[in-house]
């Protein structure tokens, strides 16, 4: 993306200000920023939804696996692009997960063989085989994710875009959703961009890590590069994940630790570290 | 109020398997013979076959009478008072000033009452051996277009959805010290837009991501789209279909043509 | 009306008494419930997805009577009360607010409430004008409510509710969609709330927000209530919080797993961490 600027229909700020950005294939990407800081309306420029399907005024490029996203339909990016929205129960429309799941191959007039080939490879990658039958309506919000996902990849899509998917699930929810995502990026070679308001599993999952404010980028790199400037992130209106901030109020105290955890695994590590060497004279 | 969601049940008899349009066709004649037929006997025999099928595709008889309340209150209503208002013929059974019970009104109520009953108990069956997403696909593929399929289909998915969201929508006023119960009928007018309004207004929502979901599973992509789960006529279908049309036609015929009272 | 005098702290204001409730289609949701809440009280009920935890809330204002069991609230049996009385005394602020709203100025969505109390005139103006100090509404009075931000028509859901003045406040999942500063404020104002004497019962899963403001914890499971403590009681038992699908905060778990190093087990904030690190360390 180049330059891109998009202001919503009826509204006077832009939602986005001017985004230069790029993300590589196979990267796992999470947009981090609070709201309204234009991290939904990137998700769905990904695909095409911005600006042909979301009413709003679109300067700058945007491409998409090297199709320029103002001159090719959603109908076309969405084989290139899964998307999977916020609320679970709206985004599945069908009576049935296997409607549900071939839904978008249908579209795209996939022979039946094929269709049902990837409607079974959908449902195994996503853990929710045998439930072909069943209403989306009797499904949990987990699983509801996870029929929305399986929807998505049906139509074998080499990236996946994902706009806060973790916004009606529980603590566990959220747990076995990214741990999904990080299956379709490893095992799968997806390309995974997602939108957060939380950044502890951004920590844990990210390649990188790109900070959004008021419809720009603040920053982009690796989550260590991005998650552990405390001040910046408290700024953008994000609480920083709580082992970057123990981080950050240990470097106050002892400088010369230089701690850089940002998961439980590191800071456990340097932790312990720390704790089995004794100060070796009581200074103030 | 979940609507009429709840009552296909998923079964292996030969009309949950016949093809959903023989069965559309096959409740479209017999409620044409509902009203054709006028002779009691004759409806009667036409409900006791439609009660068999119920039989054959084991219907549970509380499942069915549940269903059906209304439609049973609303036969009863008719047996009741039709007499009272049909005067006609003799003998006379009993008579209280203008009010005249008669034998044929007696009966002419029961064959209203039969009739109604045939055409909710024949709709009924209808509904209960065949999936929503069946009876769309069948409409599609008699003519009527994909996309308006499509809107019927996810209307009914979001039927019980919506009405869900009502009952939240009171349960959220009611909290706040609304009780519906109560007032005239301008008060209660009143109260019923503070459910609707917050109702349209997250349904409208909700039809927002609906629209964008559509469009990023390539919605509209091309005019030949495929279909996993097709209907197929098979022999037995149209076999049931010939049964049905000659079911319908002979007291047609014998009553339009031969003009033998039917 | 600020505080609230005649409320003697620590008398029990809702009280479930063996409180089982099943759902029309066969689902037990509460398989006996016993459970007080006194006056003045800050309770997060925490539980996964299905514990049961807006089941029970919704048996506190009368939206649902149990199969078997008693409520008592303010002394009197809660059967014999209509929804609306009891809204008098237990305030509920729904989870999507977009359910509430239907005004079109905030205003006269806060006043909506007290006037089906058959409050009016001076009395009816000051309480309004309170609810919409009280969540940091002053300025949005004339607007309306469907303009504003999802932060922003919480606060307003929550204000129609306070302006009945209610004793007890119950909010379902309120940080939901929220960013870390929309979360701050609100708690704030909830916090401010509770110190004029409300009970607030907070019903979530976000176990942040439940580690910052509650002191006390119940925890839900499989319709049963299977830890009631204080909060750090709660979070150093992770086994029951596993149960009921939850995780503890990651500086939690980062605790844990330094207990064999001298690392308490019911830190429950980053500051909280490194003072005890320091302490366990030796140094300053």
């Amino acid at each position: 993306m180049r330059g891109v600027r998009f202001v919503h229909a009826g509204s006077q700020a832009r939602a986005l200000d001017g985004i230069d950005l790029d993300i590589a294939k196979g990267e796992f990407v999470t947009l981090l920023g609070a709201n309204g800081s234009g991290k939904s309306t990137l998700c769905m420029l990904a695909n095409g939804l911005v600006p042909h399907a979301v009413p709003g005024t679109f300067e700058g490029t945007a491409e998409v696996f090297g199709l320029d996203v103002s001159k090719y339909p959603v109908t076309v990016l969405a084989t290139r692009v899964g998307m999977v929205f916020q609320e679970p129960e709206s985004q599945l429309f069908c009576m049935s997960v296997e409607e549900e799941v071939a839904f978008g191959p249908e579209n795209l007039a996939v022979p039946k063989d094929e269709i049902r080939a990837r409607v079974e490879w959908a449902l195994e990658t996503v853990g929710m085989n045998g439930y072909n039958d069943r209403s989306p309506m009797t499904l949990s919000g987990g699983q509801k994710q996870r029929i929305a996902i399986a929807a998505a990849l049906a139509m074998h899509p080499p990236m996946i875009v994902l706009d806060e998917p973790a916004y009606a699930l529980d603590p566990i929810g959220r747990v076995e959703l990214f741990s999904l995502l990080k299956r379709l990026k490893e095992q799968h070679g997806m390309t995974v961009l997602l939108a957060e308001r939380d950044p502890e599993e951004a920590a844990v999952y990210s390649d990188r890590v790109v900070l959004m404010s008021k419809g720009k980028v603040v920053a982009s790199g690796t989550p260590r590069e991005t998650l552990l400037d405390v001040t910046r992130l408290r700024d953008i209106g994000i609480d920083p994940p709580q082992v970057a901030t123990v981080s950050a109020l240990i470097n106050e105290r002892l400088p010369r630790q230089a701690m850089s955890s940002i998961t439980i695994e590191e800071a456990e590590v340097a932790v312990s570290r720390l704790l089995s060497t004794r100060p070796r004279s009581i200074s103030r | 109020m979940s609507g009429f969601v709840d009552l296909y049940t998923a079964g292996d008899t030969f009309l949950h398997r016949m093809d959903p349009r023989v069965k559309m066709l096959a409740v479209l004649l017999f409620s044409l013979l509902a009203f054709v037929l006028s002779e009691l006997i004759h409806l009667v025999a036409l409900l006791a076959f439609i009660f068999l099928l119920l039989v054959l595709v084991r219907a549970s008889v509380s499942r069915t009478m549940f269903a059906l309340k209304f439609v049973l209150r609303f036969m009863a209503l008719i047996m009741v008072m039709w007499p009272l208002f049909d005067p006609s013929g003799t003998p006379v059974l009993a008579e209280l000033g203008p009010v005249k019970v008669t034998v044929p009104g007696i009966v002419h109520g029961l064959t209203a009452a039969a009739r109604v009953g045939c055409l909710a108990t024949v709709w009924y069956i209808l509904i209960f051996t065949t999936a929503q997403r069946d009876l769309v696909r069948a409409l599609v593929k008699m003519g009527v277009r994909f996309d308006i399929g499509l809107t019927l289909a996810i209307s009914l998915r979001f039927f019980p959805a919506f009405s869900f969201l009502i009952d939240s929508v009171m349960d959220a006023q009611r909290a706040r010290g609304m009780d519906f119960a109560k007032g005239n009928i301008l008060t209660r007018s009143k109260n019923y837009v503070a459910v609707l309004a917050p109702a349209v207004v997250t349904a409208l929502r909700m039809t927002d991501t609906i629209s964008l979901a559509l469009q990023s599973r390539a919605y509209g992509a091309r005019a030949d789209r495929t279909y996993l789960r097709d209907l197929r006529m098979r022999w037995s279908d149209y076999v049931a279909a010939s049964v049905v049309m000659i079911i319908f036609a002979v007291p047609v015929f014998a009553r339009f043509v031969l003009d033998i009272g039917v | 009306m600020i505080p609230l005098p005649e409320a003697d702290p620590g008398q029990r204001i809702v009280s479930l008494h063996d409180v089982k409730f099943t759902y029309d289609g066969g689902v037990e949701a509460l398989r006996g419930v016993n459970l007080h809440i006194r006056n003045g009280e800050f309770v997060a009920i925490v539980g996964g997805n299905g514990s049961g935890k807006t089941t029970l809330a919704k048996h506190m204002n009368g939206l649902l009577r149990p199969t078997s069991g008693e409520v008592m609230v303010s002394g009197k049996p809660a059967a014999g009360l209509s929804v609306a009385d009891l809204s008098r005394v237990v305030g509920y602020a729904f989870q999507n607010p977009d359910h509430q709203l239907f005004c079109t100025t905030v205003e006269a969505e806060v006043s909506y409430g007290p006037r089906n109390l058959g409050y009016h005139g001076p009395e009816l103006s000051r309480r309004v004008e309170y609810a919409i100090e009280a969540m940091g509404l002053g300025g949005f009075s004339e607007l309306p409510p469907l303009s504003l931000n999802l932060g922003q028509r919480r606060r307003v859901s929550i204000a129609a509710v306070i302006s009945m003045d209610p004793r007890v406040l119950i909010l379902d999942e309120p940080t939901t969609g929220l960013d870390a500063g929309e979360i701050r404020v609100l708690m704030e104002s909830i916090g401010e709330l509770n110190r004029e004497g409300r009970a607030i019962i907070l019903i979530t899963h976000e176990m942040k927000v439940v580690a910052e403001h509650a002191n006390r914890v119940v925890v839900m499971a499989d319709g049963r209530t299977v830890l009631d403590s204080d909060a750090r009681g709660v979070f150093a038992d992770l086994e029951v919080l596993a149960k009921a699908r939850l995780v503890p905060p990651p500086i939690s778990l980062l605790a844990h797993r330094l207990a064999s190093s001298g690392i308490s087990r019911d830190i429950m904030t980053p500051e909280e961490f490194v003072f005890d690190m320091m302490r366990a360390r030796g140094g300053p």
